[in-house]
């Protein structure tokens, strides 16, 4: 496997054989182990499991907010292991773009303001990032909203800002963690269907943890993981079969693949 | 200055909390103004005569004791003496309490220009002075104190001599460091012959005016031989050297007021520093994910204080500004306070405009340092741990 920053149709990530542990007050927590695995450009994939399981610790070294204790991580063909922590700003400001579970936008700043947060880290000059965020806000349907502020917005308005915010730099990657875990039924879906349209018409390699079963109807892959291990084989269709029943779905063989 | 509107929308963020950590922070610097203009008073008046030629010819028991009027004459006579000013006490109240409200002086009109060239006195008014026998000439924080102007009639009840004078005032000294009023010597002279007494015959200091700095000290030396062994010794001193004697009493006043300028400053220091910890710990969510985005650790820190420092600095600007429309309300209104003497100038000086935005920028940059650098040191991981 070629780590070359998804260039050629080569994975976008790389995970090759990464453990993740630190101490918890007087106890050794083992949030990953051994995993590997990779992820092609263009994608769009889920990390499902249980609390605990660390998905969300696979899905902070995916985007650089964190580093492995063991093992290489390579995201567009950067090894994160090696970067400083101002490096990992900078390479994430470059290259990924966030989306949180509970939106987190500025609650001072209105819409577009939110959506251009991102872009004062670039030589952008005030004119171009703010039509950079125009542009964004019109992607995601919330071109009408342009000026309103956080307070004024519906959870899934607010998450729709949080995704133009994740997009405006234009980001190799796009992460999220839970963006439908404070969202009703219909507003997930739409989150959802939001972000499956971000890697249809952008070729955005999109990775999300998750616990929504309606994911499955949207990702490309699906990985599982249980007490910081990736399931392989059979483990990993039987979650991905049960995740898909408890969504209502139908037989197994109609669940996305359980990938490795 | 691209991040000049999220500070900006950061600094509006709990309006209530910025404007009265602001309004404290204001309130400090207009507290802190206030009491410099006290030091600074005394020093701008020792500034002032520092610069001039000046010299003060006294008794050298002490300022009680007299003189004899008739040494004035010899004193002009000396060489390099290029004017010289009897003056004597005359300690008129105004007020029915009884007591001396300003300083106030017998001198010789005639000599005033001569001597006080530095003193911005419209030669009409001095004219006057000279052609009026009852003319007083007053400085114009004691004419504002009263609400004097020029033409009015007073009456001061001296407290040392048994006379009472009645005066008009015929002009007024345009400086805010001679909160004073001279009378004619010879007013009061004929007044104390009119009251049976033998007239003035003896002056308190003289005043002489040097032609060339060069020859103060030696005008200082021959004054002083000319009376050596006589029964009125004299002790010449610079102006400077006689004000900073003068108001030497003062001193371990105007150290007390800096130990509680210095007091003000650091409660003040705690005050924005416990706005500034509360705004970024209620902002640890944000923090977050601002550096999860990409905010680096110079850019978080560099926001944070950027905030804390313009809270602190338009409040010190806010508070310079009200302290100097204040000194000038307390000048108009209070005028010359006896008590406080030069101290009560109550004159923001540059150098006290400068120390009020120092100290302003001086608070928010302690007290946003503490919590911005605790801000921007956490690792983005640890940060979000702890807040989601």
């Amino acid at each position: 496997m070629n780590p070359d920053g998804g260039r050629n149709g080569a994975p976008l990530i790389v995970i090759r054989h990464v453990r993740r542990h630190y101490i918890r007050g007087v106890d050794d927590v083992h949030a990953l182990d051994n995993v590997s695995l990779s992820i092609s450009t263009g994608h769009f994939v889920a990390f499902m499991g249980p609390s605990g399981s660390g998905k969300s610790t696979l899905l902070n070294l995916v985007s650089g907010i964190d580093r492995p204790s063991d093992g290489e991580v390579f995201v567009a063909g950067q090894l994160l292991n090696d970067l400083t922590e101002d490096d990992l700003a900078r390479w994430r400001a470059r290259h990924v773009g966030l989306i949180f579970q509970f939106f987190n936008l500025i609650p001072v700043l209105n819409a577009r303001d939110n959506v251009a947060l991102p872009l004062l880290l670039t030589h952008l000059n005030k004119a171009e990032r703010r039509q950079r965020a125009e542009t964004a806000l019109r992607i995601v349907g919330l071109e009408e909203r342009l000026d309103h502020f956080p307070r004024t917005l519906s959870g899934g308005e607010q998450q729709r800002v949080a995704i133009a915010r994740a997009i405006v730099t234009d980001p190799d990657l796009i992460v999220a963690d839970e963006p439908t875990g404070d969202l009703d039924a219909r507003n997930a879906e739409a989150i959802l269907a939001l972000l499956r349209q971000l890697k249809n018409d952008f070729g955005k390699t999109v990775v999300m943890v998750t616990h929504d079963p309606r994911a499955l109807r949207f990702v490309d892959d699906a990985f599982h993981l249980d007490k910081g291990l990736l399931l392989e084989g059979e483990d990993a269709e039987r979650a991905a079969a049960a995740i898909h029943l408890a969504a209502g779905g139908g037989t197994a063989a109609a669940a996305p693949r359980a990938s490795r | 200055m691209k991040y000049l509107g999220l500070i900006r929308a950061n600094l509006g963020r709990n309006k209530l909390r910025g404007a009265l950590t602001g309004g404290a922070i204001m309130l400090a610097v207009v507290l802190v103004c206030l009491l410099l203009t006290m030091p600074a008073g005394l020093n701008a008046i020792l500034d002032y005569v520092s610069n001039n030629t000046r010299i003060s010819v006294h008794n050298k028991g002490g300022l009680v004791y007299q003189m004899p009027s008739s040494f004035t004459r010899k004193v002009r006579q000396v060489d390099g003496v290029a004017a010289a000013m009897a003056q004597t006490w005359f300690g008129g109240a105004f007020e029915e309490a009884g007591r001396v409200t300003f300083p106030n002086f017998a001198v010789e009109p005639e000599q005033v220009a001569a001597v006080y060239p530095d003193y911005p006195i419209a030669p009409e008014q001095l004219a006057d002075f000279q052609r009026y026998r009852d003319g007083a000439i007053v400085g114009r924080q004691v004419m504002h104190k009263y609400g004097w102007k020029i033409g009015d009639r007073i009456t001061l009840r001296s407290t040392v001599w048994p006379v009472n004078l009645d005066l008009r005032i015929v002009g007024e000294i345009a400086s805010e460091r001679a909160p004073m009023l001279w009378l004619s010597r010879e007013y009061l002279d004929q007044a104390l012959q009119a009251a049976g007494r033998s007239g003035l015959g003896t002056v308190g200091i003289i005043w002489v005016r040097a032609s060339d700095p060069n020859r103060v000290n030696a005008i200082m030396r021959q004054i002083d031989e000319m009376s050596r062994n006589s029964d009125s010794e004299t002790a010449c001193e610079t102006e400077k050297s006689f004000m900073s004697n003068f108001f030497g009493s003062l001193q371990g006043f105007v150290t007390i007021i800096l130990i509680v300028t210095g007091l003000v400053a650091l409660c003040i220091v705690f005050i924005a520093a416990n706005t500034a910890s509360m705004g970024v710990r209620e902002r640890a969510g944000e923090i977050a994910v601002l550096k999860a985005i990409g905010f680096n650790r110079r850019v978080i820190f560099g926001t944070l204080l950027a905030e804390a420092v313009a809270l602190s600095a338009v409040a010190g600007g806010a508070g310079v500004l009200a302290a100097i429309g204040l000194t000038r309300a307390l000048r108009v209104f209070a005028g010359w306070s006896d008590t406080l003497g030069p101290l009560g100038s109550f004159i923001v000086t540059a150098p006290v405009i400068v120390q009020g935005v120092f100290l302003s920028l001086f608070v928010g940059m302690l007290a946003g340092v503490v919590p911005s650098y605790g801000a921007a040191r956490k690792s983005v991981v640890q940060t979000l741990h702890e807040v989601f």
